[in-house]
């Protein structure tokens, strides 16, 4: 055991050097005992795998939201006003010429007022 | 998980376990590093309860260290022995009120009396132990590391915090102080090698 541990470099030291890595300290088990329990003692608590509860928390605008029927509602809603801007931005050129032509008109509403009253209804 | 299924995992791995809460990764830890830790230290103090305080508080500074250690910037036990040997010069220093001279260790009349005195009755590692405790701290250190421990020189030098060439020079100067303390004690002790 002596020679498998010895350091190259003990030079003419190294059967002192020997002596004294086979009188090597140890330490008591009452030690090492006390040791581990601080090890333990010391370790950090592992984190909660669970996902912690979110906070309800009230204010008007959550209220408001709430009484027009929550989230779904706004994404309606949202959509609806996309709607309207799409028209507002679309709408010139295709709904002038449909709603200002006569037989678009008559189309619409294929008897005058006039053409009720001489049928007698 | 059982201690034997993190018996190959090395140190660092051990580390982060432990940081993750697992028990048995404290326990193996312990058990691997505590008794490196306790015996530097007595090694360097000779003191048996000074000894455990150190290494209790530089295990204990390992545990606090634990969550955020960085993975690859240095070797656990590297970074221990490195806690533990300036904890034993710090209690060294307080212990002597300074700094010793290689030339007390040179002439054993001088200050050094205590350790030529005790090699009267000690045994071969003994007396190896008595005459370390004449060396100036660093050369002791380094020697306890090198030739006691096992260490190599590029671990020493990292625990030491100085060059590989520093090393070399430290524990030169102390075997050569160590064989000047030893030589009276050679014929007595009745060998000069394997």
């Amino acid at each position: 055991m002596m020679t498998d541990r010895k350091m190259s470099d003990d030079g003419p030291l190294a059967p002192w050097f020997d002596a004294a890595r086979d009188d090597a300290p140890l330490a008591s088990g009452d030690w090492l005992a006390r040791m581990e329990a601080m090890a333990l003692a010391e370790q950090p608590v592992p984190r909660a795998v669970s996902r912690p509860v979110p906070e309800r928390r009230s204010g008007w605008l959550r209220e408001a939201l709430g009484q027009l029927g929550g989230w779904p509602a706004m994404a309606g809603l949202a959509a609806a006003c996309v709607a309207g801007v799409w028209l507002g931005a679309v709408a010139p050129s295709d709904w002038t010429g449909m709603g200002t032509t006569d037989s678009l008109i008559s189309a619409a509403e294929p008897a005058s007022a006039y053409d009720y009253a001489m049928l007698g209804l | 998980m059982p201690y034997d299924a993190m018996s190959d995992q090395n140190d660092e791995a051990l580390l982060a376990a432990y940081a993750a809460g697992e028990p048995a990764a404290a326990r193996a830890l312990t058990l691997r590093l505590a008794p490196k830790a306790f015996s530097v230290a007595m090694r360097m103090l000779k003191d048996r309860a000074e000894a455990e305080d150190v290494a209790q508080e530089a295990l204990l500074r390992l545990w606090r260290a634990a969550p955020g250690w960085r993975t690859g910037e240095a070797q656990v036990s590297t970074w221990l022995y490195r806690v533990v040997s300036n904890l034993c010069i710090d209690r060294m220093r307080r212990r002597r009120g300074g700094f010793a001279d290689l030339e007390s260790v040179a002439e054993p009349e001088d200050p050094a009396p205590s350790a030529a005195s005790a090699l009267q009755d000690t045994a071969r590692g003994q007396a190896l132990e008595a005459a370390l405790d004449a060396l100036p701290e660093r050369q002791k250190q380094a020697v306890v590391l090198r030739h006691l421990e096992g260490l190599s020189n590029p671990e020493i030098a990292e625990i030491m915090d100085i060059g590989v060439r520093a090393v070399e020079s430290l524990t030169a100067r102390g075997r050569k102080a160590l064989e000047g303390l030893l030589a009276p004690r050679r014929d007595e002790l009745g060998y000069d090698d394997d």
